[in-house]
């Protein structure tokens, strides 16, 4: 276990009388927060916490109409469909709202530890430190940097969060931030800033109900954005960690984001199959760069200097399109169109683009990451190793080097020329392992 | 010796120790895809929607473990599992609504559910090997039930067996559903209730494979004793066979009124006259040979043809709508013919898979511009000639039989090349086979799938790599080797006689719909092919059975039984065969502007004609699908108000040169016009009681109203109006 719990003192009750957390916690788990959650908030209410309960839904007063629906008072009677709850657990209800709803739910304070691990985990995000010395991989709840110099690699450092999967991690220009996105999944979302040097978290601000997809940040270090199953993309200041504004023209879960070269724009890209243009300093839905596009969309990279993109997802093809239109608009013109490379063996999953501006790297549920000539759009090498499917690919700054990982918890390093394989590493510390079970 | 025994003694351990290892090690395949499917998670209104639930899609019903191991793997970068910390993944966290799940509570976390997908993550969520972990066969007990009365209980215990030759007791895993749930109870844990006096059967899965187990609850009433009927041939045999056993006792023959209306509607579609049923009805010639000769008198007449091409026309959807005027009339001719020289059916067959040319030189390659495409045609040529639905194949496996998504588009290749232009005359198709790039895609990969077979056939056929290979396909498909092809045209041809298939519905052949006495379906399959695929001979056969014959009156021993064909079973005549016979009875003649005033509903020759009528009110089909069950058999309200209520036969009796106007002029005397009407129609002579009230009611009045009111009466009588 990672956390260490410890609980507080839950206040003082007497024996008999019924508890939130015993009594009443479990009840509605099984039986109410299906529909009554964050994401999905049926009649406005959701029961996933001592706060939300108490605060209700559209009806008002949550303890007192729960109980209303509950003995069938109101109608349609809960839960939804199913015979009423048994008479002791309603008076169990009755009984607690009638002491006056105690909270009697742990505070929880977690204290972070380093995890140990006994199987390397999926790597869902890695990314090169500027000047190309260092590799952020992600673990489980956390960012690990690798040092790198040729093919020798060394663990640094451990950068500690909340979140329990980092989907994304981006470096400021100058190497001194690094910004990790995810959250546990089900749960929260979080955005994490870091010192990178110090290894030293500068803030972090969460999001309720899932984890953020997608990261990325500003050309000048000063935004984040991310894309979220509510299907909006938000952004973040970097300064502050303070929300600056979230869109919502998506009609599914945003799973991409990038920025334009200048950083005036971005655009988020998500399993609506949309790829949208948005103005990154208002943040305001501007247009669709796709309008063809049958296929969910999973990832998105930019060219290092023009604004130009590459994406990919579902139907296993990455298509480059420009984020400027080249004449007026009409209905159903594919416009910013440009190129569409070959079809992937699997589902397309990550995306890089060199940032000497040649190749394009495709990876995904393949095992294999293909390259492509970025002018030509001719494919140029690919790389073989992995056990299995790639979730993350990373040219590196002087882009001689490609690093992937994916499911098999492994790190490979590519020579990106020609695929050869230069070496190969399990990022987190593996323990003896200590014989499952729960 | 000693030595020996001690190499075993120690090799023991060890022996255990791997095998320990192997049980200690869970696989996708093995473990993990069947509580995916038991949970329900991969249930149709879940996550095995077509388009998922919430973001998160696996196979219906898990018909594709790769598929759904892969979803678990690179859906969202694998975020369903942790194997850094199992008991953190999300897969464990829902269904035991840890956090929040639109699908509720799947298992407890104190589960044996929970702890195989624990331990599973744990492991690193390895997929295992098909060669080692997939269900080969499936175990059932008992094969069969046979309760002794209703409220009897039996388990079925269910054992897959791998492909490494372990085996497992999986009960608690499989699905068992019944049939008949009135008839076979099933309950949660797979105990079956005899719940009353009937058969059933029961389908039990379990990772794509499964079995059947029949089911007979016996009546526990005492005192049955069988009472020999006559047997006309093999027929009544295999059918008293099976009703001896249940404890049913058939009905005897019909009256030979009854049976000559029976037979002439079923096989010419027109009741017989009333001379017709005098002269059978007052000749002396023992019963089973003046049936006989009655039937091949049916047989040789042309309304036997008219009748069969409505059927046949219906099957090929032969519509206006898909071949145009010209050409409908071109396919109803070459249907026509086919049936008046009584072509074997296998040639029949052959002839419409291989036509090809110009649509009007070759009417039989209508066939392929009805469906056009290659998925379509193949769809019908399984359902009509074969018997066996496709369809849900075409998106995944077929969940309640063999069939995969991926012979779907293999059988779907034979007919990838066949391509249709138009040709020099107006509404012409030329039917050629080389379409343009023609290669069969598989719809996951985009892969080229190569033709094959449903199943191998004892003569193999070899597939050309060309174009033409639907050539192969016709040769396979009409063999007399092919396990479905006689098999399900002889099972159609007895749904047309008795009113159910001895599978039913008849073009849904599978192993989980098994025939309610194979004994039988086979022996007729058999007859069938030895006689060349006649169909005249075929129904030859089933109308000179008793079992054909029998009378519909139910007795204490066969009043519950709807299935074993202890009975007749009445059924509504058809609209075609409605119209002819309101026709016939009155005298009177419905006209129709699209075709000669002679023509019969029975010739027309799509539904085209007559359209949102009367013929349309009583279930004639569009045919706009190759289902048996397009043509509607119920009795509905509109049917009953146009009865009563419409011109059809208010008309009818009422028409000037009908048969009661011409009645009442020939000044014949009120017994002489009600045993007329009664012949014309019911094709019977009315019974004393009947004829003495009917000729009182015609005395008093005006006669021509009266006889008109005594005709408009039997034709909305269930005598006339049902085939009995």
């Amino acid at each position: 276990m990672r956390y260490w719990y410890l609980a507080l003192a839950a206040g003082t009750l007497a024996a008999a009388d019924p508890s939130y957390i015993n009594d009443i916690v479990p009840v509605l788990q099984k039986n109410c927060v299906g529909c009554h959650q964050g994401s999905m908030k049926s009649a406005g209410l959701d029961l996933t916490s001592y706060e939300a309960f108490k605060k209700g839904g559209k009806q008002g007063d949550g303890f007192a109409q729960t109980i209303r629906y509950l003995t069938g008072e109101a109608k349609p009677s809960m839960p939804l469909g199913q015979p009423l709850l048994k008479a002791e657990i309603i008076d169990k209800f009755k009984a607690w709202v009638k002491i006056g709803a105690p909270d009697d739910s742990p505070k929880v304070e977690s204290k972070l530890a380093p995890g140990k691990y006994s199987l390397p985990p999926v790597v869902t995000a890695l990314r090169w430190s500027p000047d190309g010395k260092r590799l952020a991989v992600s673990g489980n709840g956390e960012v690990l940097i690798h040092s790198v110099a040729g093919e020798q690699t060394k663990l640094e450092q451990r950068l500690l969060g909340k979140s329990e999967r980092i989907l994304s991690i981006a470096w400021s220009k100058d190497g001194k931030l690094l910004v990790a996105g995810g959250g546990t999944p089900a749960r929260f979302g979080e955005v994490q800033w870091w010192d990178s040097s110090s290894g030293q978290m500068l803030r972090a601000t969460e999001l309720p109900n899932d984890t953020v997809f997608g990261a990325s940040l500003s050309p000048d270090g000063s935004k984040v954005a991310v894309g979220c199953t509510d299907n909006t993309v938000h952004a973040f200041e970097t300064a502050s960690g303070k929300e600056l504004y979230k869109i919502g023209s998506h009609e599914n879960w945003v799973l991409g984001t990038v920025f334009s070269a200048d950083g005036k724009r971005l655009v988020s890209v998500g399993r609506d199959r949309a790829a949208k243009i948005m103005d990154a300093s208002l943040g305001q839905f501007l247009e669709n760069a796709n309008t063809t596009q049958k296929s969910e969309l999973n990832a998105v990279a930019r060219h290092p200097a023009k604004d130009i993109i590459v994406m990919g997802g579902e139907d296993r093809y990455p298509y480059i399109y420009s984020m400027d239109r080249t004449r007026n608009m009409r209905v159903g013109d594919d416009a910013m169109f440009i190129q569409q490379l070959d079809r992937q063996d699997g589902v397309i999953l990550a995306l890089d683009w060199s940032p000497d501006a040649k190749r394009i790297a495709v990876a995904g549920a393949s095992s294999k990451v293909n390259l492509y000539d970025a002018d030509t759009g001719k494919p140029v090498a690919s790389c073989s190793g992995h056990d299995a499917g790639i979730y993350a690919v990373a040219f590196s700054p002087d882009s001689k080097t490609l690093a992937t990982g994916g499911f098999d918890g492994k790190i490979r390093l590519y020579r990106a020329s020609d695929c050869l394989a230069l070496t190969s590493f399990v990022p987190v510390p593996l323990e003896q392992a200590t014989g499952g079970g729960q | 010796m000693l030595l020996r025994l001690r190499t075993l003694v120690k090799l023991i351990p060890a022996l255990c120790a791997s095998f320990a290892m192997a049980q200690d090690q869970p696989t996708f395949l093995r473990d993990i895809a069947p509580v995916l499917n038991k949970a329900g998670c991969t249930s149709g209104p879940c996550h095995g929607s077509a388009k998922g639930k919430n973001g998160f899609k696996l196979s219906l019903r898990g018909y594709d473990a790769q598929y759904d191991y892969e979803a678990l793997l690179y859906d969202l970068s694998g975020r369903r599992f942790n194997r850094a910390e199992p008991g953190r993944s999300l897969m464990l966290a829902k269904p035991t609504m840890e956090v929040a799940h639109g699908g509720g509570l799947r298992f407890e976390k104190d589960s044996d559910y929970y702890r195989i997908i624990y331990r599973w993550i744990a492991a690193g969520v390895p997929f295992g090997d098909e060669k080692r972990d997939a269900v080969t066969a499936l175990d059932v007990e008992p094969r069969e039930m046979n309760m002794q009365k209703p409220g009897e209980s039996v388990q079925v215990k269910v054992r897959a067996r791998f492909a490494d030759g372990q085996t497992r007791d999986v009960t608690r895993d499989a699905t068992v559903e019944s049939n008949t749930p009135d008839v076979a109870l099933v309950d949660a844990k797979s105990l079956v209730k005899g719940e009353r006096v009937g058969e059933a059967t029961l389908l039990v899965r379990y990772q794509g494979k499964f079995q059947t187990i029949p089911v007979t609850v016996l009546n526990p009433k005492m005192g049955f004793v069988w009472k020999s009927e006559v047997q006309n041939n093999y027929i009544d045999q295999l059918i008293d066979e099976k009703l001896k056993r249940l404890k049913i006792q058939p009905a005897g023959l019909a009256d030979d009124a009854t049976f000559l209306r029976r037979a002439s509607l079923d096989l010419t579609g027109q009741a017989p006259t009333p001379e017709q049923v005098r002269a059978f009805v007052s000749d002396t010639t023992p019963v089973k040979i003046k049936r006989a000769k009655a039937i091949d008198k049916f047989i040789a007449s042309r309304a036997y043809t008219d009748h069969w091409t409505v059927k046949w026309a219906d099957l090929l959807q032969n519509s206006r709508k898909y071949v145009g005027e010209k050409g409908t009339f071109g396919f109803q001719e070459w249907i026509r013919e086919s049936i008046a020289a009584n072509k074997p059916y296998d040639k029949v067959v052959r002839e419409l898979l291989t036509s090809r040319g110009s649509s009007y030189d070759e009417p039989a390659a209508n066939y392929y511009r009805i469906t056009r495409d290659a998925k379509p045609t193949m769809e019908k040529t399984t359902q009509v000639f074969l018997g066996v639905r496709m369809v849900c194949a075409q998106c995944h496996d077929h969940p309640f039989e063999r069939w995969t998504q991926n012979q779907y588009y293999q059988m779907s290749a034979f007919f990838s090349a066949v391509g249709l232009r138009a040709g020099y005359e107006v509404g012409e198709e030329i039917l050629f086979d080389q379409r343009a790039n023609y290669d069969m895609k598989h719809p996951k990969d985009g892969r080229v799938v190569k033709p094959e077979f449903l199943m191998a056939s004892a003569k193999p056929v070899a597939i050309p790599d060309g174009p033409q290979r639907r050539d192969a396909l016709a040769e396979w498909l009409v063999s007399k080797d092919n396990p479905f092809f006689a098999k399900a045209i002889v099972n159609r041809v007895w749904s047309y006689f008795l009113g159910k298939g001895i599978i039913d519905p008849v073009d849904d052949i599978r192993a989980s719909n098994p025939p309610v006495n194979a004994a039988l379906l086979e022996a007729l399959t058999k007859d069938f092919t030895d006689h060349n695929f006649d169909l005249q001979y075929l129904m030859r056969t089933i109308a000179n059975s008793r079992t054909y014959q029998a009378a519909i009156t139910p007795n204490e021993w066969n009043q519950n039984d709807a299935i074993n064909f202890s009975r007749f079973i009445p059924r509504r005549m058809s609209a075609e065969q409605l119209m002819d016979a309101v026709n016939a009875a009155s005298g009177a003649k419905a006209v129709f502007p699209e075709v000669p005033a002679d023509l019969n509903a029975s010739q027309f020759p799509d539904p085209h004609v007559g359209k949102e009528g009367f013929l349309d009110v009583f279930g004639r089909p569009l045919r706009e699908s190759a289902c048996e069950c397009e043509r509607r058999t119920d009795f509905s309200l509109p049917q009953a108000l146009n009865l009563v209520n419409g011109r059809t036969i208010s008309d009818a009796v009422a028409d000037p040169k009908g048969r009661v106007a011409k009645l009442v002029l020939s000044g014949k005397d009120d017994t002489a016009i009600v045993e007329e009407l009664y012949l014309a129609a019911l094709s019977r002579l009315p019974d004393p009681a009947e004829a003495e009230r009917a000729a009182k009611y015609l005395a008093p009045g005006p006669r021509a109203t009266r006889a008109q009111d005594l005709l408009w009466a039997l034709l909305n009588s269930k005598g006339f109006l049902y085939i009995y």
